[in-house]
């Protein structure tokens, strides 16, 4: 399982994973908040 | 006092154990590293702090139901993208950096270390001139002192990451490190991405949402 303070290759694959899924949260809210 | 003895070679006394100078070596109970397991537990501690900062957040937004910004205040969506971008790039050039030292690459490890350094100043640069041309104050609203105390928390643990960050460039450049003793630059890497983690949240907390 991901541990992302086991090293800082996880802590890197974490953050894109955040990176990804906020990604995907800030389109959905752009996007209701222009319709 | 088994530190202060003295072996006695040639008279055939042998005891079995190694020469140990110094303290005894502590105990270590944890199957995990001491310098992971004391950056775990500085994690979860800071986690706290954001999480208060939060807490006050979503208490003047949800609880009180105050508007977001305050009215007659913006703050610039646009730029805090910008700079969103400058802090992942830097993450992606610290893995760069480690990636180089595990492959043994020293001209990597400098390039991607010192990119890293120079992308996180940079971060810190857009953020005090945006502060400069906000527009308003902590003082003035409570939105404003969240605001504030959310970002400037956030800006905060980016010079502390600096901090660290300027002691591993430096290090670099003196030719420390190796592909099998890298620790000081995985450790101040963890944080780092956990810094950057945080404004993933903090900038979708604040000026998204």
């Amino acid at each position: 399982m991901l541990n992302p303070l086991r090293s800082e290759a996880e802590a890197f694959r974490f953050l894109v994973y955040v990176a990804v899924v906020f990604g995907v949260l800030i389109a959905i809210v752009v996007v209701v908040k222009a319709l | 006092m088994e530190a202060a003895a003295i072996p006695h070679d040639g008279h055939g006394e042998s005891h079995g154990h190694e020469e140990h100078h110094g303290p005894p070596e502590a105990n270590r109970s944890s199957r995990i590293e001491p310098q992971l397991l004391g950056m775990l537990l500085f994690i979860i501690s800071e986690i706290m702090i954001f999480g208060a900062f939060f807490t006050a957040y979503f208490f003047i937004r949800v609880v009180q139901g105050d508007p977001w910004p305050a009215p007659g205040t913006t703050i610039p969506v646009g730029v805090a993208a910008f700079n969103t971008c400058i802090l992942l790039s830097s993450s992606v050039t610290l893995h760069w950096a480690e990636t180089s030292i595990k492959n043994n690459n020293r001209a990597g490890l400098k390039a991607g270390i010192l990119s890293t350094l120079f992308l996180g100043m940079t971060f810190l640069f857009v953020q005090i001139n945006e502060y400069v041309h906000l527009g308003f104050a902590p003082k003035d609203s409570a939105q404003g002192t969240i605001f504030y105390g959310l970002t400037g928390l956030h800006g905060a643990h980016v010079f502390v990451g600096l901090t660290l960050l300027t002691i591993v460039t430096v290090r670099s450049f003196k030719g420390h490190y190796s592909p099998e003793q890298h620790r000081g630059i995985e450790v101040p890497g963890i944080y780092w991405h956990f810094v950057d983690v945080m404004w993933i949240v903090v900038f979708f907390a604040v000026y998204v949402l």
